[in-house]
């Protein structure tokens, strides 16, 4: 369209550099942080191959940019992990290349995938994640979108760093940059600033002690990056006490000590689901942020700063709030992602976020491929999110690992957790009911299923006709019985190891969840064909 | 927004049902939510559709659902973790390099500061890893890529 056309011009004209390698056909994604483009490239081979350019936001900082590449040359090319042909610059505009491929829509196929699929899917997503996780890469952002999935031929690409953070020891040099950036953006905003003439050190309370003057004003006088990796380094030793943090400046939590803050608080809740990208974006924060903003906030900060926050009150893990707790800083945990795929230490702010983050992500996609549903999860915040896995996984579990991790959470709502045999079967429609009995459809299993939740939650009858209706031209097609036998591909005798591997991806507590050197060691893969 | 019920009052009980954190430190400020009804896994939404899709007051609704569906479809084919934004051009956000918000992406990308930062040294960290990658393209003739570029100028 008119558009795409004018941007794929406005495209040439930033990176000149493309306009006589790459013929670029149309755009086919935008996001938040950048737009990619099909395009075809003649190589030195001879041959015409189809490339992806991702056109980066040219607000994106270097050390961002950066880092997302060296994700792409370090680890990508590799075991599913999408690589890179090449980068073009010009001033603010970066353009990354990467191999095209084609992929399906995971909505579009769901529904027909094969057992046996969902089982080569899985196994291909871990070969990916064990890549990365093998070079301290947390992904963040696990997500079918964000996997892309060549049916035909069987090939598999996880894609997009452009919200990875890194482990403590992290191979991806950039990464440990953008991971003590991380700490310095929460120290800016959650804790005291110390300033020192022109140059601003910016430290933990437990820091201000240790630090001497001089050596805060030494950190500053060195280049940005090479600071950072220091800290970065020194993060691994202090990291109970460091959270992995990241700066949420333009959210504004100056104001916390002043009275007009808890009325503010309410919308907040809501509204931070819908910034959560453009807020996991500023974990680079400069010197101008903190000379202009920190400094004079930092003043007000630092008086309230030694009482209100250690001061206890006795709403501690019971139903109350008052004064005294919403008065202390607000905890700032990573939180860059997708709403229903966050891990439960990413809903609760959990400031230490591991790659076993990216194994729940990971489940999540399992969950939807055994259930049939996508989006599982559809919360609009985060504790809605909690919620909904608590209906899956249990309250009383939920609450139990959060524990594990240093959060109280109390809910009035006391929910059991699902048996994942039985909640994917009755999602799926398959029931062991109707696997049985052969010439039962599964539709006539939906039916039943329908009318025996119907206590837990009543439908109207009349829906409930129709949709039954909708169900039956879902997954019939054409209405034979004989084609529906065939049409499990596997779906009537999904074995055990494959809820046993649900389970232990959606395990509640990170530090017992299973990695992914691990799931690819699972009984459930045991002969898998390739 | 919809079951949310956002908290009036500072202070207070929670009204039931609700959730509340609070990190075990007890140094921050707890957070929480008010729902006007917990969640529940609900087996009457159509496949594919989430267990969740709460506000439907029956999910067998159309309209909702193929409004729904459209959001799926537009996320899915870009292997982009964002959504497609807003068609407005006025884009808002944050600059990374200026450690900035901005009202118009494109007045502040044309703006002193960011064009300082956009031609300045800082970028050399990337062009140091481009510099290392293996460049494997040839040019395509002229006149094929004149034609896609400046269809009004042909000879």
């Amino acid at each position: 369209t008119a558009g795409v056309k004018k941007d794929i011009e406005k495209l040439y004209e930033a990176v000149p550099q493309l306009v006589n390698v790459f013929k670029i056909k149309e755009k086919i994604g935008e996001g938040t942080f950048s737009s990619v483009y099909l395009a075809t490239a003649q190589l030195q081979t001879g041959y015409e191959e189809k490339m992806a350019l991702k056109h980066l936001i040219p607000t994106s900082h270097p050390l961002r940019i950066a880092a997302e590449l060296q994700c792409l040359t370090v680890a990508g090319g590799q075991d599913n992990v999408m690589g890179v042909k090449y980068c073009f610059r010009k001033n603010d505009h970066v353009v990354i290349v990467m191999p095209y491929l084609e992929h399906e829509s995971f909505l579009d196929i769901l529904s027909s995938l094969s057992f046996e699929e969902v089982r080569e899917y899985m196994f291909n997503l871990f070969k990916a994640l064990r890549r990365i996780h093998h070079f301290g890469i947390v992904h963040r952002d696990v997500k079918p979108s964000n996997f892309l999935y060549n049916r035909q031929l069987k090939r598999y690409a996880l894609v997009d760093f452009g919200l990875a953070q890194g482990t403590p020891d992290t191979k991806i040099e950039l990464l440990k940059t953008a991971y003590s950036e991380d700490q310095q953006g929460s120290c800016l905003q959650t804790n005291p600033i110390v300033a020192l003439g022109n140059s601003v050190s910016v430290t933990s309370p437990k820091q201000i002690a240790q630090h001497s003057a001089s050596k805060a004003a030494d950190r500053r006088s060195s280049s940005l990056s090479k600071v950072q990796m220091k800290q970065g380094r020194g993060e691994k030793e202090d990291s109970v006490h460091h959270s992995v943090q990241r700066s949420v400046f333009g959210e504004r939590n100056f104001n916390v000590y002043s009275s007009t803050y808890q009325e503010n608080s309410s919308t907040k809740l809501i509204k931070q689901s819908k910034i959560i990208d453009v807020s996991s974006r500023k974990l680079i924060t400069k010197k101008k942020i903190i000379s202009t903003k920190t400094v004079s906030n930092g003043a007000a900060r630092k008086a309230a700063s030694g009482c209100p926050l250690n001061l206890l009150c006795d709403c501690y893990a019971t139903d109350r709030v008052c004064s005294v707790c919403l008065s202390r800083r607000q905890q700032v945990a990573p939180r860059a992602g997708t709403p229903g795929f966050r891990a439960p230490e990413v809903l609760t702010k959990c400031p230490t976020q591991t790659t076993a983050i990216d194994m729940w992500s990971a489940g999540i996609i399992f969950l939807s491929l055994l259930s049939g549903r996508y989006p599982f999860f559809k919360a609009s915040d985060d504790l809605t999110a909690l919620a909904q896995i608590m209906t899956v996984r249990g309250s009383r579990e939920t609450i139990q690992a959060a524990r594990t991790f240093g959060k109280s959470v109390v809910c009035t709502q006391v929910v059991p957790t699902q048996n994942l045999r039985t909640l994917c079967e009755k999602l799926r429609g398959t029931n062991s009911s109707s696997k049985r009995s052969q010439g039962e459809g599964p539709s006539r299993s939906e039916n039943n299923t329908a009318l025996s939740v119907a206590a837990d939650k009543p439908c109207a009858p009349e829906t409930l006709g129709k949709q039954i209706q909708h169900l039956q031209s879902f997954q019939e097609g054409d209405g034979a019985l004989e084609a529906k036998a065939a049409d499990m591909k596997g779906w009537d005798q999904v074995p055990d190891e494959a809820y046993d591997l649900l389970d232990k991806l959606l395990d509640l507590n990170p530090a017992t969840r299973i990695t992914a050197k691990e799931a690819l060691l699972h009984p459930f893969f045991k002969d898998i064909r390739l | 927004g919809k079951h949310v019920t956002a908290q009036k009052s500072k202070t207070g009980r929670l009204k039931s049902p609700f959730i509340r954190v609070e990190d075990r430190s007890r140094q921050y400020r707890p957070f929480y939510l008010q729902l006007l009804s917990f969640p529940f896994l609900n087996y009457c939404v159509p496949k594919p559709y989430s267990p969740f899709e709460v506000d439907k007051k029956y999910p067998g609704q159309k309209p909702t659902q193929s409004k729904e569906r459209n959001k799926i479809n537009s996320d899915k084919d870009c292997g982009m973790p964002a959504q497609f934004p807003q068609k407005d051009k006025k884009k808002r956000g944050y600059c990374e390099c200026c450690g900035k918000k901005y009202e118009d992406l494109q007045t502040h990308l044309e703006s002193e500061r960011h064009r300082n930062f956009a031609q300045s040294t800082q970028y050399k960290v990337v062009d140091d890893i481009i510099s290392k990658l293996a460049y494997e393209f040839v040019a395509y003739k002229d006149d094929e890529t004149g034609k896609i570029k400046r269809t009004k100028c042909s000879t």
